[in-house]
């Protein structure tokens, strides 16, 4: 704890750090005159913070040499910058923030809030996207309700479409677990691969022998003209197989 | 580790080496085998099975090679007759070399089998075949590679131009003699499960140490699949055990079954080989078999076609093989004539009796089948070779399925509308020991174009014409209804059992070679001679027998030759008139000589038997003639009614006399009894032959006769409270 307050760095030593690291991203180096030209500060003023930078050993620095994060300094940038990515987003996808005014106040932001916070607002911007109730269309009622004078919407009509969105999405849940079936079902043209041959005997044991193993691919080629024998595509030669035996070997769509 | 002790035998001036050849079905097995051996082979029948089992020699120096065809397999499991066979045969014969043949557009189903060769530690030499057609699908092989992967000798062939045989011929001896040394490299199958086989293998060490010469590990390996043959062959109450609970663990190991895995490595090792030694240079999805296929085996085409096929073959065996089979015959009557010819005329000699109605009429009864058997099995070996045959098993299989057959079965039934002989025959296409029974026992309930002058007899001379047609078509029908009861019926009693899977290779098709072609079919055809041949002769000569003995009482004879005397005595008639009267006298005693007979004698002794059918003597001694073949059933009713035996289906004389005896009722109970009952002698022959025991044969006799009896009474005795 005692090295990490030693550590402490001001908001606009924290600055530097992320311009440098912006820099080092870009050009793989950085130079005095780039930081100075980034935030708009004074040549001396870089030189002063790149030696308090270099005390903390966050930078490699010595006069009229190129700049370089050091790995220790790397973290720390990494770390201002996805806080920085963090507030951005919460005040654009969220609060429906234009992305300049966003950058500012995410670059001011950042410095201030702690590491608990930052948890708790990624946790949240996750919730809204996946809470039935949240996601996108809330959000944009969200900005409907900002611009039109805090009114409200159609508050029944919302609920109702979120529940249609919850059971429609439980379908297709429901339909990629399905994506498991057996061979007698598979339609035809359709490609599966073998996950496993039930039963036991001599019908599995041919199966096997045939090269029904785990994993491989069969197609599906025909069906009779009376719809009962099947004929599959499988390691490169054609078999034919009753519905009765194709019933056994459970496959998954590919 | 391979444990194979370098043997080497010096191979001495005459040596007879054996060799067996394996492979999958369609791997061009035969093709190989018919290259190895030319016409220097023979058939015959594994024992105890139908399964058909090929030999043949070859020469190579002064070593003579003996081939063994092993049934073709796709494992060495002991699932099937085939697979149990060859793995028997393998382990039992002690084959100097094994040679399996390997389709090489298939390489890596086919190398399923060629591994477990491997594991059971045979000295092997892999026979690349179809090198040909696989190249020109674009498949590249690095053969030095894949003989190091595999560590067995390999050598390309081609077996319909006889490719590489020779090559093939100078490996197999030079393994023989043990101057190939070889290294066969075994399936890593992965730690839990090798772990397993080791400690197996520890166990049988210490309490099996004789294993018929077959390896540890190879054991090991069957019992951890459950190989109940080899559970048994071991017999050793701790290994057994111990493997129950290897088995046991690896099943919660590898959450499947360990046969599954095992399956599974031994593929992965192939297709590991393959991707190593084998380049496709050209991407081929859609092959011409392919198309040929969207047209053949589609949902609207498919049956017209097949039908269109079906039909072609039943008119090239029937129709193109109706004129040869009349001149046989013919020939043998001129035979017979000119055989009786060397007797003075009138001559009731024995000897004569016994040549020409015995003898030449037998070995014409035989050779009569000789034309549409070469016929059918020529349309056959086309259907077969070329890939067909496993199509229509498709397109049918569904209506043949619910009857408990094979889709294969289709074809047999059909071609027993023309002759039940070769129909029987025919069903060798089945490889399902219960389906091939099942079919041979009902075949014989498709009408046969033998009965048709039976009911072209009977039909006219009860029914008005308006009548014919539909009478014939429920004849034929109740034949094929009952064959789906019966076929049912046994497969729910004698032949039950788990239908055998329908999980067959649908072959890319073929061209077979006119030689192939027609070894096959001279084989065949060689077999019936042989094998069928033989027991329809014994069959002949003995129905003549019971037809000639007893004789005649002497009073009886000397009576007839006294009222001959008196006719010819009486001057008074013209010469037309004394020579109907001498034709009917002539016919009359026939009918008495019949009726002494011991013929005439069972079917006096039968009346009583067959009387709820509706039949009298003369009836059921016609049906006893009527076993050396249906169609003679008119004759001897000619001879029982004192018309002579020359009566044909559409005589008038008889039908008169039919009619003044019998009501329609018993004519339609007669042609019942024809369509059901006792199939004709050479039906038993080959059914015999086919079988491969005179059990079945028996009981396909017994069985349908009874059933015969059964359905013709009933229909008489409820037919009777009517009419």
């Amino acid at each position: 704890m005692a090295a990490s307050s030693s550590l402490q760095l001001s908001s606009s030593l924290e600055d530097y750090l992320e311009a440098i690291f912006q820099i080092v991203r870009e050009k793989h180096a950085a130079r005095g005159k780039d930081i100075a030209d980034r935030l708009s500060v004074g040549r001396s003023s870089v030189t002063g913070a790149l030696k308090a930078l270099a005390e903390r050993e966050l930078v490699n620095y010595a006069p009229y040499d190129i700049i370089t994060l050091t790995d220790k300094g790397r973290d720390v940038a990494e770390e201002i910058v996805r806080k920085h990515e963090v507030l951005r987003e919460f005040f654009v996808k969220v609060l429906s923030i234009e992305e300049s005014e966003a950058d500012a106040a995410a670059c001011k932001l950042e410095h201030a809030i702690s590491e608990t916070v930052l948890e708790r607002f990624i946790e949240f911007v996750e919730f809204v996207e996946r809470c039935p109730r949240g996601g996108t269309k809330w959000i944009k009622g969200f900005g409907y309700y900002c611009d039109n004078d805090k009114k409200t919407g159609n508050c029944e009509h919302c609920v109702e479409l979120v529940l249609d969105d919850v059971r429609s999405k439980k379908m297709t849940e429901a339909a990629r677990q399905q994506g498991i079936l057996t061979l007698a079902q598979a339609a035809c043209g359709q490609r599966v691969a073998i996950l496993k041959i039930t039963g036991t005997g001599g019908i599995r044991r041919r199966l096997l022998d045939m090269g029904a193993t785990t994993g491989t691919l069969v197609e599906v080629e025909r069906v009779a003209p009376f719809g009962d024998p099947i004929e599959v595509k499988i390691k490169g030669y054609h078999l034919t197989l009753r519905k009765d035996e194709a019933e056994r070997i459970v496959v998954e769509c590919v | 580790m391979p444990n194979i002790v370098c043997q080497h035998r010096i191979l001495s001036a005459s040596t007879t080496l054996t060799v067996a050849l394996a492979g999958n079905p369609n791997s061009g097995k035969t093709t190989i085998f018919n290259a190895l051996t030319g016409a220097r082979q023979h058939v015959g029948n594994y024992p105890g099975v139908t399964v058909e089992k090929r030999a043949g020699t070859c020469k190579r120096g002064a070593t003579t090679i003996q081939i063994v065809d092993l049934p073709g397999t796709y494992s060495l499991t002991a699932y099937s007759v085939e697979e149990r066979i060859a793995r028997s045969f393998l382990i039992d014969g002690k084959p100097d070399v094994v040679v399996d043949v390997v389709d090489a557009s298939n390489l890596e189903r086919n190398l399923y089998l060629a591994v477990q060769l491997i594991e059971l530690g045979v000295p092997l030499v892999l026979a690349l075949n179809m090198s040909d057609l696989a190249k020109r699908c674009g498949i590249e092989f690095d053969l030095v590679l894949l003989e190091t992967l595999l560590g067995v000798p390999i050598v390309p062939t081609v077996g319909h131009t006889g490719q590489g045989i020779d090559e093939l011929l100078n490996v197999v001896v030079a393994v023989a003699a043990g101057e190939k040394s070889s290294s066969p490299r075994h399936v890593p199958y992965g730690g839990e499960i090798e772990r397993h086989l080791d400690e197996l293998q520890g166990h049988m060490a210490r309490s099996v140490p004789q294993l018929n010469g077959v390896p540890r590990r190879w054991t090991a390996l069957k019992l951890l699949e459950g190989d109940e043959a080899v559970r048994a062959e071991v017999a050793s109450a701790d290994v057994l055990r111990e493997a129950d609970m290897a088995v046991h663990r690896l099943e919660t190991v590898l959450g499947d079954n360990p046969e599954a895995a095992i399956a599974e490595r031994r593929y992965a090792f192939i297709s590991g080989a393959c991707q190593e030694a084998v380049r496709s240079t050209v991407e081929s999805r859609y092959s011409m078999s392919d198309r040929i296929d969207a047209v053949v085996t589609n949902r609207v085409l498919g049956l017209p076609i097949f039908l269109g096929l079906m039909y072609l073959v039943f008119q090239l065996t029937f129709t193109v093989g109706g004129p040869p089979m009349e001149w046989i015959e013919s020939g043998f009557v001129w035979l017979g004539g000119a055989v009786a010819g060397l007797w003075p005329a009138g001559s009731e000699s024995l000897l004569r009796s016994l040549l020409v109605d015995g003898v030449i009429g037998g070995v014409g009864g035989v050779l009569v089948f000789l034309p549409s058997i070469f016929l059918l099995f020529l349309a056959i070996a086309y259907l077969e070779d070329t890939g067909y045959m496993a199509r229509a098993a498709f397109l049918m299989d569904r209506l043949m399925h619910k009857i408990g057959l094979h889709g294969k079965s289709f074809v047999p039934m059909l071609i027993g509308f023309g002759c039940s002989v070769p129909a029987i025959m025919a069903t060798r296409t089945l490889e399902s020991q219960r389906d091939r029974l099942t079919t041979m026992l009902v075949v014989p309930l498709m009408s046969c174009g033998a009965r048709l002058p039976i009911y072209a007899l009977i039909i006219p001379a009860f029914f008005p014409p308006a009548w014919h047609a539909p009478l014939l078509w429920l004849i034929y029908l109740l034949g094929i209804v009952l064959a789906v009861v019966c076929a049912k019926l046994l497969r729910a009693t004698m032949l039950r059992g788990e239908a055998p899977p329908f999980v067959m290779e649908l072959p890319p098709y073929r061209w077979p070679t006119l030689r192939s072609v027609t070894l096959h079919m001279w084989n065949r055809g060689g077999a019936y001679l042989k094998k069928a041949g033989t027991i329809i002769l014994g069959i002949a000569i003995l129905l003549w027998a019971m037809q000639q003995w007893p004789n005649l009482p002497e009073a009886q004879v000397q009576r007839f030759a006294a009222e001959r005397a008196d006719v010819a005595a009486e001057t008074s008639q013209t010469e037309e008139t004394r020579a109907a009267r001498l034709a009917s006298l002539r016919n009359a005693e026939a009918e008495a000589a019949l009726e002494a007979s011991l013929m005439g004698r069972i079917g006096h002794g039968l009346e009583p038997v067959l009387r709820p059918c509706g039949f009298d003597w003369k009836i059921s001694t016609a049906m006893i003639g009527a076993f050396a073949a249906k169609e003679v059933f008119v004759s001897q009713l000619g001879i029982v009614y004192s018309l002579g035996e020359e009566q044909a289906e559409d005589s008038t004389p008889l039908r008169d006399k039919l009619q003044a005896n019998y009501t329609p009722l018993q004519g339609f109970c007669i042609m019942l009894f024809c369509l059901i009952s006792t199939p004709c002698m050479a039906t038993i022959a080959i059914t015999k032959r086919e079988s491969n025991s005179w059990g079945w044969a028996l009981f396909q006799l017994g069985g349908l006769t009874v059933l015969a009896w059964v359905v013709t009474t009933a229909v008489y005795q409820v037919g009777s409270r009517f009419f």
